[in-house]
């Protein structure tokens, strides 16, 4: 038994190997070793409530980007317009009339399908609603980063921004740089959204960078050497995640419900690009006429993608925690 | 503030800072304070000392002392504000650490002065995998390719006894139990072969046998591969084990130096001789354990005199006016108390015909009152 123990490039003497203990056996290693995502996974699907969130919003996804491709007409085409009904059909299962057959009804005046509506609203709204909160994350978590990480006078200067910032009438302001900036352009309306959107996200990271730059770790890596940028970025930032995440999808959620609001005074999308808040600008008129299936279907779908976005992010930031045990 | 200012003891036979290739660590006056709201904090007040190269020094002293602010000081990771280094040199391998630039400064950190932390639970990110975390260390400083960084890392967790590397290496720190994670922190400290060594505490977070099990590694690899090493603890039985030299500090400033031998058998300072007396052992079975009387000092409110007086026994007037120096007590040593000054020789003699843990009565009374 004159095996050979090498360790730091030097042979150890048998006194010293069993001094070590370093051929102990390890019985910690042999008990399971799944990775990260697959441990990730294994919590998320205990989430019940997150599973079906994401598999409905997995579906508005993948009606938002298929839809309009799989439809047989365009949203802009009147489909049926042999028979005149300026006042609108009701959906047939409601009215019991399937000829022609109409899933959410048909609009007043010009006669649209709202299923066709709506699925092509999905596009743009879930766009800008991703779109505005990645830019908001992303300026928040750096702007927060840096202001907790190094505190002091760069903390001050960028929290009296945040403040000065958070102090304006927001909507008024979006809804005067809607106009602006490209009116009716749903590009701009993201960038929008997304330039206003972070303050909230910034004071929330710069809480977590207080207590975290505290931790030992963040010692121990500037021991190792670590630049500070890379300190914040990567030791750091994913430290933050899960409220991130959560704070993201509560973000998306919102920026949804914000487009539609200033869709629906009208400074949002252009008409002739649906989104859900714009179709329920132009139902409001109609609703008294009892058109109600022209709000209720965009409006609801907007109801089903906040909850089903909500339900998500619980169960990303249960997943996504590795001190999380099973 | 120029009288404050003097190094305390530096005898004159000492070579040019930095100019002995021996030596590679040489700190001188090293002071580092922070400014509160309340006032000054001297947490580190005047220290020296030096580490030859592949040597072992321990700073010794009870918690507050300033020894992990020392530390940190070396590293330089002394937040400013509200910390500040107030004047000093820290001699390493020629250069005085305090003159390096900031990027200078994260070269030495990791690559060639590595630490370990106390506790091994906290000092691991829990966001980034074993291998990550050694990986980063190792290509920080050393240019090497992502498949070459996860060999060194994979033999950096072999070398500290961690078995099964490669399956370790992705893991993340709550999948390894204490004493692992402070193995990953020895791998990664030392996977970039450091000339020098800081161990903070490094086992105080650690239950018996893994102590000795973590020491024994710090040990021999700090023989092996010739890296000096600083230990930083409160534990003297740690320090007896583990190195050669010992630094006794108290409130900030050094009370006795000298080796290991010399400290823990023949201690020549009071405060020293208190620690020792403070260790249970068996031949002192059924006597009530001793204690040092009294707090360390207030911060801001610091004795006159000598720091240690309030909680002296041997403390007279000369202690309460004037602060002693450094004292060279011969063979290397020196220590921080008037009976070594050459005018209370006599009082020292009284104290040596008593016998060595001679207290005097007028004084253990009143210290118990």
């Amino acid at each position: 038994m004159a095996e050979r123990v090498i360790r730091a490039g030097v042979e150890l003497t048998p006194a010293e190997v069993e001094e070590l203990e370093l051929e102990r056996p390890d019985y910690e290693v042999q008990l399971e070793s799944l990775n990260q995502w697959q441990l990730a996974w294994r919590r998320f699907k205990r989430h019940r409530l997150a599973v079906v969130g994401s598999a409905i919003f997995l579906s508005i996804v993948a009606v938002g980007v298929l839809g309009p491709v799989l439809l047989h007409y365009d949203f802009r085409v009147i489909p049926h317009a042999n028979q005149i009904v300026y006042a609108g059909r009701a959906p047939s299962w409601v009215s019991g009339n399937w000829d022609p057959p109409l899933l959410m009804g048909e609009t007043a005046r010009l006669q649209r399908d709202v299923f066709t509506l709506v699925v092509n609203g999905a596009r743009l709204s879930l766009v800008i609603g991703v779109g505005a909160t990645i830019i908001s994350v992303i300026l928040g978590a750096l702007v927060g980063g840096f202001a907790g990480y190094f505190g002091g006078a760069v903390d001050w200067v960028l929290m009296r921004i945040v403040d000065s910032l958070l102090s304006l009438p927001l909507l008024f302001i979006i809804l005067v740089a809607a106009q602006f900036l490209g009116s009716g352009s749903w590009f701009s309306l993201m960038l929008i959204f997304g330039a206003f959107g972070w303050l909230g996200l910034s004071r929330l990271v710069r809480s977590l960078f207080l207590s975290l730059r505290e931790e030992d770790f963040v010692d121990a890596a500037r021991a190792v050497g670590v630049s500070d940028i890379r300190i914040i970025l990567r030791h750091i930032l994913p430290n933050t995640l899960s409220p991130i995440i959560v704070a993201a999808t509560l973000s998306v959620a919102g920026v949804i419900i914000g487009e539609a609001f200033v869709s629906f005074v009208g400074f949002g999308v252009e008409l002739n690009q649906p989104t859900w808040g714009n179709i329920l600008t132009n139902s409001l008129d109609f609703i008294q006429q009892g058109n109600w299936w022209w709000a209720f279907f965009p409006g609801f779908a907007i109801v089903l993608t906040v909850l089903s976005i909500n339900f998500m992010g619980d169960g990303l930031r249960d997943a996504l925690d590795p001190r999380a045990r099973i | 503030m120029t009288t404050r200012l003097q190094p305390d003891a530096a005898p004159a036979s000492l070579p040019a800072p930095g100019r002995d290739p021996e030596v590679i660590l040489d700190v001188r006056d090293l002071r580092t304070y922070f400014h509160v709201m309340d006032g000054t904090v001297r947490a580190v007040d005047g220290v020296d000392f030096r580490i030859k190269r592949g040597g072992r020094l321990a700073l010794v002293g009870e918690s507050g002392c300033g020894k992990s602010v020392t530390a940190l000081s070396i590293m330089r990771l002394i937040d400013q504000p509200p910390g500040e280094i107030a004047s000093g040199e820290i001699w390493f391998d020629g250069r005085d650490l305090l003159s390096l630039s900031e990027s200078e400064m994260r070269q030495v950190r990791g690559g060639e002065i590595a630490m370990i932390f106390q506790e091994p639970m906290t000092s691991l990110n829990p966001v980034l995998s074993v291998g990550d975390q050694i990986m980063e260390a190792v290509k920080l400083h050393q240019e090497v390719s992502a498949k070459e960084a996860r060999d060194i890392a994979t033999q950096a967790l072999r070398d500290v006894g961690v078995p099964a590397p490669e399956r370790r290496i992705t893991q993340y720190p709550h999948e390894l139990s204490g004493g692992m994670r402070q193995r990953v922190m020895i791998a990664m400290a030392l996977s970039c072969r450091p000339k020098l060594l800081i161990a903070d505490e490094p086992t105080t977070a650690l239950d018996v046998t893994i102590q000795r099990q973590i020491l024994e590694l710090i040990k021999v690899i700090q023989e092996r591969t010739g890296t000096a090493l600083l230990l930083i603890t409160h534990d003297l039985g740690v320090v007896a084990e583990t190195v050669d030299e010992v630094v006794v500090m108290y409130a900030g400033k050094i009370m006795e130096t000298g080796t290991v031998d010399q400290v823990l058998l023949e201690p020549r300072h009071p405060y020293s001789r208190g620690l020792l007396q403070s260790i249970p052992s068996r031949g002192r079975r059924g006597q009530p354990l001793h204690v040092i009387k009294g707090v360390v000092p207030n911060p801001f409110r610091m004795p006159a005199g000598c720091k240690f007086e309030p909680r002296c026994p041997y403390r007279w007037d000369q202690c309460k006016a004037e602060e002693p120096r450094l004292y060279d007590t011969g063979g290397g040593r020196s220590s921080r108390c008037w009976l070594y000054d050459p005018r209370f020789r006599d009082r020292m003699r009284r104290y040596e015909l008593e016998g060595k843990d001679y207290v005097p009565p007028a004084a253990a009374t009143e210290l118990t009152a």
